[in-house]
């Protein structure tokens, strides 16, 4: 039944609305209260003209002049009782214009490239609009650099609501939004998919003091060709943030050069300084805002390969672990460079040998993985032909949906040696020489250390599965061993081994030490395991490999590390097997 | 611990003996040293923690000597390191002047076929 509605021309209006489906939107509130604004003086068509150059406080003033009670009335029906489909926006202007209380202002308009928009400025958080639903994920770019953080490593802070908003939200922590900062987001939508990036940077927050942060230790220069090379050696992650500038100066000559970072807050390829292999270069930096004289420095770099070799060293070296520094923090061991065979006979898991670094849970596994998957170690291990090698390793991508994304760390042949010439760390069974033992071991540990930070990152203990699982992009795991579940154990074992999935077992720490003295196996350290069976007696015996390629219980033969527990004796020394699944 | 024993050519320079000895007595401890604070992720079942087990101060009853003055008996420190010591307890010690254990493992660091090549040169 149509509205009645006095007034003739609104009736015709309103219902021209009602039978076509329509609704009022802007344009038709302005087309209805043009009729109301007549008798200000003006025709219909002519304050329909008129309205549409007003402000809307002009309009309310124009229409109220000329409504009269019967309009009133019908305006009144309109909002209360008509069937046809007011915008909000046009529900507020009747409102205005009949003195009822303004309803809340029209939701914002959702953008249809499903892109976030951020309005106002931070002083409350950030606020803005997106797709309802959608998930708001930022990074805070000027206080990542240092972290071991990825530019897409975001954090979820707020959810849009049904209207599209999300308001105030905050980042905290190491995180936390401060004047100036820049706040990456981006909007990620209910089927997983995710907008374009939106970079804003923080105002409303009082005086920027935060300059721009360098990760000076990703820094990588390397002579080449009378010039130096500035890299970053961790192309995945930040050096600063994004459009800061950095000012090497070279302490011998005095020269100066300003490089302007990309916008990941990275080295644009074919960047080059004026100087030679062991000149010291001082950084400073700014965000354009603090320590634009470049007054204050971060730090100082040496380009690698003055040594009396005259060797040029390629790539920066992981440093070592503090165990070997001496009093004063210098470093107790140099490198050499070896140039030996990626792979003289394949990948065997007899060739990993941990060297003086806690890190045996790092040659358990790929020992582990030798045993089981040797092409898997082969295939993450590339030589690109100019004394570097890049190793792939797998790192948990948990907003992709595809599991692992490939994290490349790119090294030399310099190892940290002995004086006698020997690896330090990790090196290859057999022979020890420069120019002949086989790189692949020492190459991936020495990656495995650049790609954590340093020896010192990788050498305070760790877990083989989680080894196991940067390495094969599958997850690792791991189940508890203990006097009474060995029936538990041994089948764990045998499903995976026979699943061709890497195993190792993990001893128990120092302070249960002495019920390791004179076992032959030693506590607080990771173990490949690299067999089952069946003795004709029924005793169920566990292979097992020392990283260290010796050290055994007595009577397994050659001390070469490999040697056989019964499932009893591995539950008591043993606390844990780690695996990935299949 | 779990690092692999130091070279045997580091070491066994400083040791005034090498003898063949067993644990006859645990005659005092020391405290137990703290455990380093778990790394970032790192889950308590860490291997290579550097963990260690207490100083103790050990009567040896020596079985033969390798290298060095003879002697009967010894009463030696094992330092704060990645072993323990108990009665029964036997191998190869390497000993310094201060009559202090070496090798990483004590007993277990090293075993006599390699102590005694090491040893004839």
């Amino acid at each position: 039944m149509p509205l009645p509605i006095a007034d003739r021309r609104i009736s015709q209006l309103y219902r021209t609305l009602e039978t076509t489906n329509g609704k009022i939107d802007d344009a038709q509130a302005l087309n209805i209260l043009a009729e109301v604004a007549d008798r200000s003086g003006l025709s219909a068509a002519k304050a329909n003209q008129t309205l549409g150059t007003m402000t809307r406080d002009q309009q309310l003033a124009a229409i109220k002049r000329g409504m009269t009670a019967g309009e009133k009335a019908d305006l009144v029906k309109i909002l209360d009782q008509g069937s046809v489909k007011l915008d909000a926006s046009a529900r507020s202007f009747f409102e205005a214009v009949l003195g009822r209380p303004v309803q809340p202002p029209p939701p914002p308009v959702v953008p249809a490239d499903g892109n976030l928009r951020v309005t106002g400025d931070q002083s409350n958080g950030l606020t803005g609009t997106a797709r309802p639903g959608d998930q708001i994920e930022a990074i805070n770019l000027s206080a990542s650099p240092t972290g071991r953080l990825h530019t897409d490593d975001t954090t979820v802070i707020a959810t849009a609501d049904a209207d599209g908003r999300f308001n105030a939200a905050k980042l905290t922590g190491d995180q936390a939004i401060k004047e100036g900062d820049l706040i990456r987001m981006r909007a990620r939508h209910a089927d997983g998919t995710t907008g374009d990036w939106v970079t804003v940077r923080a105002t409303g927050l009082g005086r920027d003091s935060r300059n721009a942060e360098v990760a000076i230790f990703r820094i990588g220069l390397t002579e080449n060709a009378g010039l130096i090379d500035v890299s970053n050696i961790n192309a995945s992650r930040q050096i600063s943030e994004p459009g800061a500038k950095l000012q090497f100066t070279n302490a011998r000559t005095g020269a100066k050069t300003v490089v302007t970072l990309n916008a990941e807050g990275s080295f644009d390829p074919g960047v080059k300084l004026q100087g030679k292999a062991g000149d010291t270069f001082n950084v400073a930096a700014t965000d354009g805002t603090n320590n634009t004289d470049f007054a204050l420095t971060v730090g100082k770099l040496q380009v690698p390969g003055a040594d009396g070799a005259g060797t040029v060293d390629l790539i920066k070296d992981p440093a070592l672990h503090r165990d070997e520094l001496d009093a004063s923090g210098e470093p107790r061991f140099s490198t050499k460079r070896f140039t030996g065979a990626l792979f003289k006979d394949g990948v065997s898991m007899e060739d990993p040998i941990q060297g003086q670094i806690g890190d045996c849970y790092f040659p358990s596994a790929v020992a582990a993985i030798a045993y089981q998957n040797p092409q898997a170690l082969e295939d993450a291990i590339a030589d690109n032909g100019d004394g570097t090698y890049t190793v792939t390793f797998k790192e948990r991508d948990w907003r992709s949906g595809s599991g692992f994304r490939d994290v490349k760390i790119t090294v030399d042949g310099d190892l940290y040696a002995r004086s006698w010439g020997g690896p330090l760390y990790g090196s290859s069974r057999g022979d020890k020489g420069e120019k002949t033992m086989e790189l692949w071991f020492p190459v991936l540990e020495k990656a495995y250390a650049q790609w954590k930070g340093s020896y010192n990152a990788i050498g305070d203990g760790g877990h083989s599965d989680v080894v196991m699982q940067e390495l094969l992009g599958r997850t690792g795991t791991s189940m508890g061993v203990r006097e009474g579940n060995e029936a538990a154990v041994f089948a764990q074992i045998k499903k995976s081994l026979d699943g061709k999935q890497p195993v190792s077992a993990g001893t128990y720490g120092e302070t249960q030490a002495a019920r390791y003295t004179n076992t032959g196996v030693y506590a607080n350290h990771s173990y490949s395991v690299i067999g089952y069976r069946t003795a004709d007696d029924g005793t169920q015996l566990v292979k097992l490999r020392n990283p260290w390629g010796e050290s055994e219980p007595a009577g397994n033969g050659s001390n070469d590390g490999i040697f056989e527990l019964d499932i009893k004796t591995f539950n008591k020394l043993y606390q844990n097997l780690m695996y990935t699944t299949p | 611990m779990a690092k692999p024993p130091e070279p045997l050519s580091e070491v066994l320079p400083l040791a005034v003996w090498v003898v063949d000895a067993e644990v006859v007595e645990v005659i005092s401890s020391g405290p137990q040293p703290p455990e380093p604070p778990l790394r970032d992720k790192q889950r308590a079942d860490a291997t290579s923690r550097n963990l260690n087990a207490p100083a103790q101060k050990v009567k040896l009853k020596v079985k033969r000597v390798l290298k060095g003055e003879a002697v009967k008996e010894l009463v030696v420190d094992k330092p704060v390191a990645g072993y323990a010591l108990k009665a029964g307890n036997h191998g190869p010690f390497l000993i310094d002047k201060s009559k202090t254990i070496l090798g990483r493992y004590g007993p277990d660091t090293y075993n006599f076929g390699k102590l005694e090549a090491a040893i004839k040169g």
